[in-house]
């Protein structure tokens, strides 16, 4: 198998689904852990920065604060019509201890000027001045407190008039001037997180605090008050966390409280990097913990895939070579599971098909000289030790061509080939169907057995009808090849005697043979049968006698044999008539 | 943070020369040695430290003022990053004329736009900026505060330096404010440190006078002496710096110039970082002090009275 076929089969499947399975749910619990990480962060960011925004509200009203309890100390005592030097002492005082305070103006209960005092312009001292029309006088009296819009001194420096009444109209009213810059020191020292700001805007949306005091100069221009308003917009008036761009075009997050009093707003902003800084870390950490997990997981499915699929191969292998023909081969599974138990079975189907196949073997050689009946027999009996070599009774059977040394040296080969092989063919049937063993064939000659390896009834008998079946079928053939111009005869010899049968030869040539003077004997007395003539010894005419027609044809001299061997034959013409004979016996 | 990286790239770019500030100044090292420090203060918290990452190259014109523009031209010649031109109005005025390009930031006690070294407090324009602390403003109220302390003179003396920029307008001020108080004002020039005497010798003649000095830095810087001269004379006077009244005088009432200072530091600093002075509005201080000293009030046998001593943000005694 090449890695890029495993990648196609079930490798890949396996390891898709084993890697689907593992990833998935990892992927998906990152997902919703990010998410939820998102989530809080942004309810802790809404929570911290609402926190931070109303503690800095609370500082700059602290600020505010501050200023309106020293102006409460001016407005205590009722005025009377002479000038109150120790008022003017406080107002100096709260100057000194106010440093925001930029002026103050006294006024009484009629609303005229008794006491104005400046850091820069002249003091005026019981003016007398009617300012009842003021507005900051009329709005005091309307709400004890009164706030003006913020003003930008020589369009610069945000000021910001506070005027307040006492708590009856004969203390008079207060109203002071106030530098917004001094702000700049509380704006300043608010810091969330790292770079974390503060800034504020008047009611019209105006900077007027910021920790770059600059852009506080330039208030009230658009321009530089535009992109701070945005933010407060972006805000709304829900309160709650926003994202925006600053000035600079970064993005932060923004939350706004308003200062009660001057009606401000004050807006708190975290660059959105910083804010969103510990959700980007457990991002990274998510994004960090799922890839390993997935290549974990990769090499998980990898190698329970690899667990899968190797046994399969295995398998495959095992069987394509099995099949091929290599029964000997084994497949070596040891999971102890499924694939072992299905490897076992394979192994014992191949062990099976390799005795089938060995006994296939046996058969197909016994086949050569036994016939196929007597072979099945010898391969049922399960095992061939009645080929071993013993000493038995049988009966020899020859039988050859006369006349086909010439025909053959002046025959073509294709006749002469032909020629045998209808003899041959015509032999064998007769040799199989009288269940007779064939020992060997030479040329245009047979030898067959009897009664050997397997023991028949009447064995001579037998081997007389095979005889004159023998005969009788290739007299028909030689008919055949008469009408051709072939000239050829045929006789067959049969002797009966003790012989010694059994296999000879070696590993891969084994032959079933008989041993013994019986052979001599049949073999001569072929030799000596003339065409169409089947001659047999004494011993055979006495297993017959009786039962076929024997022709005593006395003794004869048998090359070989010292004496006259008394010979019988059975004439070819009583053939048919034992034929005939014979088969009302069926 | 913008200005961080620019300045941080053009400093590696430059290796190994730092920026240069050309720093001009009207006066010594010594009497100029509490607004370097001021100075250096307010670089520092804009992340400058000198001899680390910046350098300062200074001229000293050491009181001779007629010496500021050739000094200012020679600081623009040797291409300094930025200018700082500080202790008042002259030294402004003569960087503005130096150079149309080059960044300047200030530090004077007068009006910037009145005297058109700027356009305006929120848009300067151009390449100047500063702080301005507010002494020039409130020369009234000198002459207020002398009235208060000799509620029934008829005459006070006030001391002009007749070559600074804003000598007239502070002059039309004072009449104003003397018109209001009900006071006659007698003017002494002085732009020497030779007519001082004569200026004291004068006033102690007439015998029922204070003493208003104008916003001057000639006259800031020199407050020892003219608080020496105070006290031979016996004259009660006012000027605009604390040094006057911590060196023996009477009062002084000015703008804070460790605050002006400190913040021309933090704007030369800014603008070193990469700011325009376009983009940087002039600062105006938002301290302006009264300080009094008892002890010499207590010599002149003129008592501050308790809503004056009230007010007063230093009191010496």
């Amino acid at each position: 198998m090449f890695p890029r076929d495993r990648f196609r089969g079930l490798f890949y499947k396996y390891f898709l689904a084993l890697f689907v399975a593992v990833a998935t749910p990892l992927a998906f619990s990152a997902v919703i852990e990010g998410w939820f990480g998102y989530r809080d962060q942004r309810a802790r960011l809404d929570q911290w920065l609402g926190l931070q925004s109303a503690s800095a509200a609370a500082e700059i009203h602290d600020f505010i604060h501050g200023i309106t309890t020293q102006l409460g100390w001016l407005v205590q005592l009722p005025w009377t019509e002479e000038p109150d030097e120790r008022r003017r002492t406080d107002a100096l005082r709260l100057l000194r201890q106010t440093p925001a305070i930029a002026s103050l103006t006294l006024l009484d209960g009629n609303g005229l000027e008794r006491l104005y005092i400046s850091r820069i312009g002249l003091n005026r001292i019981e003016s007398r001045a009617d300012r009842s029309a003021d507005p900051a006088l009329v709005g005091a009296r309307a709400a004890r407190i009164w706030f003006s819009d913020v003003s930008y001194n020589r369009g610069s420096e945000p000021y910001l008039t506070v005027a307040m009444v006492g708590n009856r109209p004969a203390v008079g009213t207060v109203v002071a001037e106030v530098n917004l810059k001094l702000i700049w020191d509380v704006v300043s020292a608010l810091k969330f997180g790292r770079t974390g700001y503060a800034f504020i805007l008047d009611r019209s949306g105006r900077l007027i605090a910021h920790p770059d005091i600059s852009l506080v100069l330039r208030g009230a221009e658009e321009a530089t008050s535009k992109p701070f308003r945005a933010v407060r917009d972006a805000i709304g008036p829900t309160r709650g966390f926003a994202t925006s761009r600053d000035a600079q075009g970064h993005y932060v997050a923004a939350s706004a409280a308003p200062v009660q009093g001057p009606d401000w707003t004050v807006v708190v902003a975290q660059p959105l990097s910083e804010a969103y800084a510990p959700l980007y870390a457990a991002l990274w950490r998510t994004a960090m913990l799922l890839a390993i997990s997935s290549i974990l997981a990769g090499i998980l499915a990898y190698a329970l895939a690899d667990r899968m699929t190797e046994p399969i191969k295995l398998l495959e292998e095992g069987t394509e070579r099995i099949g091929a023909g290599a029964l000997d081969h084994r497949i070596s599974i040891h999971t102890g599971d499924e694939f072992q138990r299905l490897a076992d079975s394979f192994n014992r189907m191949a062990s099976e098909l390799e005795l089938a196949q060995q006994h296939q073997e046996r058969i197909a050689k016994l086949k050569r000289f036994l016939a196929p009946q007597v072979a099945d027999l010898v391969d049922r009996a399960g095992d061939d030790s009645v080929l071993d070599g013993r000493r038995t009774d049988v009966v020899v059977v020859f039988c050859d061509l006369r006349g086909f040394t010439a025909f053959s040296a002046g025959a073509t080969p294709d006749e002469v080939m032909s020629v045998l092989s209808e003899y041959y063919e015509s032999l064998g049937t007769v040799v199989a169907k009288f269940e007779a063993t064939l020992i060997n064939f030479s040329g245009d000659g047979l030898m067959v057995l009897v009664n050997a390896p397997v023991p028949i009834e009447e064995p001579a008998l037998r081997a007389i009808d095979l005889a004159v079946d023998m005969q009788k079928n290739v007299q028909a053939l030689i008919a055949g090849w008469r009408s051709r111009g072939y000239h050829v005869g045929f006789g067959i010899g049969l002797a009966s005697g003790p012989a010694t049968v059994g296999r000879i030869g070696y590993k891969d040539r084994l032959d079933y043979t008989a041993i013994g003077s019986v052979v001599n004997l049949a073999a001569r007395l072929c030799a000596s049968a003339a065409d169409k003539e089947i001659l047999i010894d004494a011993k055979v005419a006495a297993g017959v006698k009786g039962k076929r027609p024997v022709e005593d044809l006395g003794g004869r001299k048998i090359k070989g044999f010292d004496e006259a061997i008394p010979i019988f034959g059975i004439s070819f013409n009583s053939l048919s008539l034992a034929e005939a004979g014979r088969s009302p016996d069926g | 943070m913008a200005g961080v990286a620019t300045w941080t790239t053009r400093s590696y770019a430059q290796k190994p020369s730092m920026p240069v500030i050309g720093y001009l100044c009207p006066e010594s090292p010594e009497l100029f040695a509490s607004r370097l420090q001021a100075f250096h203060q307010g670089l520092g918290e804009a992340g400058f430290v000198e001899g680390r990452n910046v350098k300062i190259d200074f001229q000293w014109a050491n009181g001779q003022y007629s010496r500021l523009p050739g000094l200012a031209a020679e600081l623009v010649a040797r291409n300094v990053d930025v200018l700082v031109a500080p202790g008042g109005a002259p030294v402004a005025l003569a960087a503005k004329a130096a150079s149309t390009t080059k960044p300047i930031v200030f530090e004077m006690g007068g009006d910037p736009v009145q005297l058109h070294v700027v356009d305006s407090l929120s848009r300067p324009g151009g390449n100047i900026t500063g702080v301005s602390s507010l002494s020039v403003d409130v020369s009234p109220k000198r002459l207020e505060f002398m009235r208060d302390l000799m509620p029934t003179a008829t005459k006070l003396m006030v001391v002009v330096n007749p070559t600074s920029p804003t000598a007239q307008s502070q002059l039309q001020k004072l009449h104003a404010a003397a018109d209001t108080l009900g006071v006659r004002l007698e003017i002494l020039g002085a732009s020497k440190e030779a007519e001082f005497d004569s200026v004291f010798a004068a006033v102690a003649k007439d015998g029922a006078s204070g003493l208003v000095f104008t916003s001057d830095p000639y006259f800031a810087f020199r407050s020892s002496q003219l608080a020496a001269l105070a006290v031979k004379y016996r004259v009660p006077a006012i000027t605009q710096t604390r040094d006057f009244p911590i060196a023996g005088g009477l009062m002084s009432y000015g703008g804070d110039f460790m605050q002006s200072h400190r913040r021309a530091g933090i704007y030369a600093g800014r603008i070193l970082m990469g700011e325009k002075p376009s983009d940087l509005p002039v600062q105006l201080v938002t301290k302006v002090e009264l300080v009094i000293n008892l002890k010499a009030a207590k010599l002149l046998g003129h008592a501050f009275s308790s809503a004056f001593v009230a007010g007063a943000d230093e009191v010496i005694e």
